[in-house]
């Protein structure tokens, strides 16, 4: 046991490194923070509610910066993209907080927040499911008829719609190969900026979805570009936090120490899989969450009467980044063994990328 | 056991149960005491 003197607790060293490590590794692979499941896991490790929110948010930013590297290294950042963001992200982020406020005012920011987490989560979930499973049909279907398919295959032309909106200024994103216009952009940004700052997280699962099926990127680029976008806004929540005096710095340290390594991990495996990969992972934590969130809300609306819904909310907390990165190990093993040539469960080709 | 890993509803399956059974047995080992929920 480690005692951290700002928290006031002690905690299992090991937990916290293992939990940035976890987290850094699914961070890195679907492009998001990891928040929905890091403040959770550590309001379970017993740190308080305000310090577990800072020291996520905090650690989100380093993290992101070790990701965003590797994923510039792996082309998977396009600048425009990313920078038209920012923007309309941090005006929407002021809002979402504001927002936040307003129902932590009225007294009802634990209840509002839980359901909005269970309705827009599962909304995701659903929509990504069918999408990405449409997507994989549609490259068993190619590859049976002997065409090769690329990295990316989506079975969406929403963003068709988007993209011919007449707009000026048009912009050209060069590493995403698209045109669209920049309103369409920094709106994305600010919409899921507010929904960011409402549920106190990064918003990567919400904004790489949008990236993918509104403004029309692939799925690695989203990843990279919203982990880009993530340095710059949880930098932002990292230095308001710490000014309200919310962080643990030790705490943030020994995260971003699980962190390094795991975030490098998740964000070079993204070059092993294909874009319906990143969207099933993508989807199935958004379930997990779901799942969570929900259980949290039973305990909450039945006044605490039952533990076993306590106890299920917090092992799915922890089950889930244990669940996630078990996932993405098993698609980096079974890309390699396809790549040589090795059996594989037949659910794999279609997932996976088979050559350099 | 053989469906677990061919079909893919069967591998998710298997991990969930994989993870939350180590998952129930941190909570349980190490951090039942310091629960702030």
């Amino acid at each position: 046991m480690f005692e951290f003197e700002i928290a006031g607790i002690s905690v299992p060293l090991f937990m916290l490194i293992l939990t940035g490590s976890t987290v850094g590794i699914v961070g890195g692979f679907i492009g998001v923070g990891g928040g929905y499941m890091v403040t959770p896991a550590l309001i379970v490790f017993g740190f308080p509610g305000y310090m577990a929110s800072g020291i996520d948010a905090t650690h989100i930013a380093g993290k992101a910066v070790i990701s965003t590297v590797r994923h510039r290294q792996l082309g998977n950042i396009d600048w425009t993209l990313g920078l038209a963001m920012v923007g309309g992200t941090m005006m929407g982020v002021e809002i979402g907080v504001r927002l936040l406020n307003w129902t932590k005012e009225h007294g009802v920011s634990g209840i509002v927040l839980l359901m909005a987490t269970v309705v827009i989560m599962l909304g995701l979930f659903i929509y990504t499911q069918i999408e990405t499973q449409a997507a994989t049909k549609k490259i068993q279907k190619a590859t049976a008829q002997g065409i090769t398919t690329g990295r990316e295959m989506k079975a969406t032309r929403m963003p068709e719609f988007f993209q011919r909106i007449p707009l000026y200024p048009i912009v050209r994103c060069h590493t995403a190969r698209l045109v669209i216009s920049m309103w369409v952009i920094v709106v994305v940004g600010f919409l899921t900026g507010v929904l960011a700052g409402f549920f106190g997280v990064g918003g990567g699962f919400i904004r790489v979805p949008a990236l993918v099926y509104i403004v029309g990127a692939t799925t690695h680029i989203a990843v990279g570009t919203d982990l880009l976008e993530i340095v710059v806004s949880g930098g932002y929540g990292a230095l308001r936090q710490s000014m309200s005096g919310n962080v643990d710095m030790l705490a943030v340290m020994f995260m971003i120490l699980g962190a390094m390594v795991g975030a490098q991990f998740g964000s070079i495996a993204t070059a092993y899989v294909r874009g319906p990969a990143i969207r099933y992972i993508l989807s199935y934590s958004l379930v997990l969450a779901t799942v969570g969130a929900f259980l949290r809300l039973a305990y909450l609306i039945t006044g605490g009467v039952y533990e076993i819904f306590n106890f299920l909310a917090v092992v799915f907390t922890l089950g889930e980044m244990i669940f996630l990165c078990l996932f993405i190990v098993s698609l980096v093993w079974f890309s390699v063994r396809h790549r040589h040539g090795k059996t594989v469960p037949k659910w794999i080709p279609s997932l996976v990328v088979a050559v350099d | 056991m053989r469906w677990f890993i061919d079909s893919m509803v069967g591998y998710w399956i298997l991990l969930l149960l994989i993870s939350l059974g180590v998952a129930a047995i941190i909570y349980l080992v190490y951090l039942k005491d310091a629960m702030n929920f």
